[in-house]
């Protein structure tokens, strides 16, 4: 092939966006796009954006409606759940984490409140843009929907070792 | 001079308090007032920006095929412009010839052919005055108001009238240009500027919001020319097999009209019709150019809308009319032809607003529901 891409590339490697080939690679790495090939990635990555969020922002409350998933690029996020009286901080996500993944299959409520713990900066995916790429690209939505079901069917073990751990005997 | 301090405090506290019970919508009307009297002394500079947004958005998605092949926003645009020159140029040395020669001609044969038209419609007024002198009568006013002195078309078609009438828009050429290439380039600069802006546990709404709209209106802008150069290009294309003249000038006409629904095929077709009409005097042709606009019709209404446009977002006929009258009142014909995709965009943006506005409120509804429940019965452990 005489245009190669990766000739193309360095000849032309100015034409390029360095800042989404870095996210990229973050992505390529997080549990929900894994499988993804760049090609799909690269049809992804357009529609996201970024968003800086100082230490102390609450990125949603508990109860809301989702309507975007988050990728943690630098810094780290507080996952907060309110138990009876008292709020319960049930994980800390660091880069290459994501969350608030429920919201891709449906306007859900939010189950617990995401809050930046540190200065930090997201990538952010919406709802509406997701369901616009996937509805003429069967191969982004159905790895996507399987890595979904992974992750929650994961949660749902969890929650049962948890459980089961934690009764009388 | 504490009693005087106490005093300005107060005297603030009860200007807040005055300024906190003047009702939103007086503020709203104010605001919208101003914004009309604003928009009335720019009226050219407002159809220019418009039809730029309109253009940025139908392009739009040519520069995120662009982004997606890992190229920068920037370098995309440069791109697309530079594609857009290469296809105007292109159609500068195939497809303009034609269309200027079909102009001169047409403007040259003019008053001949105004002076048919308006012997044919009077002899059929004269043929029909027997069985039916209303129609008799109504064809002779019909032809004094388009035809006659200071009618319609000596009106519109007057040298000084269309220079004052495109006069205002001699920098459109390069002003519209201008503004798409920013449009394009800025857009996400001003989603990213919203972000930072909206307070951090609002921002998922929001842009949520923004995002919706951005896809809707954005469909509909590319549908809507989609489905524009189909027509005039299958009506175009008709005509030509059909043998009747100035196919490419008609097949724009036929174009551009059918965004105004409803009335706009009949403008396309009447104006064809006409033209068979003074070429061939006979009605076979007439009728020939009829069922070729009726066939695009069928075919815009169930093939080319459905897969361009998606699901009907067209207006109500009594709010196209009001539509129609505004946008011809407030900024002449290009009025007309872009308000229908203004109002229609603004229709489908309301809704999508209402809707989120309505499903807050059934959320807070269900909270506030389900909190009086679990006060009333706490549930018990199975």
């Amino acid at each position: 092939m005489i245009l190669d891409a990766k000739r193309v590339r360095r000849y032309f490697g100015w034409a390029f966006d360095t800042t989404r080939e870095t996210h990229l690679r973050t992505l390529s790495d997080v549990p929900l796009f894994k499988g993804l090939g760049r090609k799909l990635l690269r049809k992804l990555i357009v529609d996201l954006n970024e968003k800086k969020y100082t230490a102390g922002d609450i990125i949603f409350h508990e109860g809301e409606s989702g309507k975007a998933v988050y990728v943690v690029l630098e810094g780290s996020v507080k996952i907060i759940k309110k138990s009876k009286s008292e709020h319960r901080t049930i994980a800390v996500l660091g880069p290459g984490s994501h969350f608030g993944e429920i919201a891709l299959i449906g306007n859900c409520p939010r189950i617990a409140t995401a809050l930046a713990e540190e200065d930090s900066l997201l990538l952010i995916m919406y709802k509406s843009y997701f369901d616009n790429l996937i509805r003429g690209n069967s191969a982004i939505s159905s790895r996507i929907l399987l890595n979904l079901a992974g992750i929650l069917s994961a949660y749902i073990h969890r929650q049962d070792l948890f459980h089961s751990s934690n009764q009388p005997e | 001079m504490n009693e005087e301090k106490r005093t300005g405090s107060a005297l603030l506290a009860d200007l807040r308090e005055h300024h906190s019970q003047t009702p939103r919508w007086v503020l709203l009307l104010l605001a919208l007032g101003a914004a009309a009297v604003v928009a009335s002394r720019i009226t050219h500079l407002i159809i220019m920006l418009i039809a730029a947004a309109v253009i940025a958005y139908v392009f739009s998605s040519v520069i995120i095929a662009f982004e997606r092949l890992g190229i920068k926003r920037s370098v995309a645009v440069i791109l697309l412009f530079v594609l857009l020159g290469v296809f105007m140029m292109g159609a500068d040395l195939i497809f303009i010839p034609h269309l200027k020669q079909e102009i001169m001609h047409a403007y040259a044969k003019f008053p001949e052919f105004s002076a048919q038209i308006q012997d044919t419609l009077l002899l059929i007024a004269e043929q029909s005055a027997e069985r039916y002198p209303v129609i008799q009568s109504s064809m002779i006013r019909l032809v004094e108001y388009v035809f006659g002195p200071k009618g319609f078309l000596e009106r519109t078609l007057n040298a000084s009238e269309i220079l004052t009438q495109v006069k205002p828009f001699i920098m459109a050429p390069i002003l519209v240009p201008f503004f798409v290439f920013f449009l394009l380039k800025d857009w996400p600069g001003v989603i990213k500027r919203v972000m930072d802006w909206v307070p951090a546990s609002y921002v998922e709404t929001t842009i949520s919001v923004i995002a919706e709209i951005n896809i809707l209106v954005g469909k509909y802008l590319r549908g809507l020319v989609a489905e524009c150069v189909s027509v005039g290009v299958l009506a175009s294309g008709g005509l030509w097999l059909s043998g009747i003249n100035y196919p490419i000038v008609l097949g724009i006409l036929s174009g551009v009209a059918n965004i105004i629904p409803y009335f706009g095929p009949v403008v396309g077709c009447t104006a064809s019709a006409l033209v068979a009409l003074v070429q061939y005097r006979s009605f076979d042709p007439v009728v020939n150019v009829i069922v070729l606009y009726i066939a695009i019709r069928l075919l815009d209404d169930l093939v080319i809308q459905p897969l361009m446009i998606g699901k009907s977002v067209h207006l109500h006929p009594m709010l196209l009319v009001v539509t129609l009258i505004v946008g011809e009142r407030l900024f002449g014909i290009m009025g007309m032809i872009l308000g229908v995709p203004v109002v229609t965009a603004a229709q489908r943006t309301v809704a999508i607003l209402l809707e989120h506005h309505r499903e807050t409120l059934r959320r807070e509804a269900a909270g506030s529901f389900v909190k009086e429940h679990l006060a009333k019965a706490p549930i018990r452990p199975i």
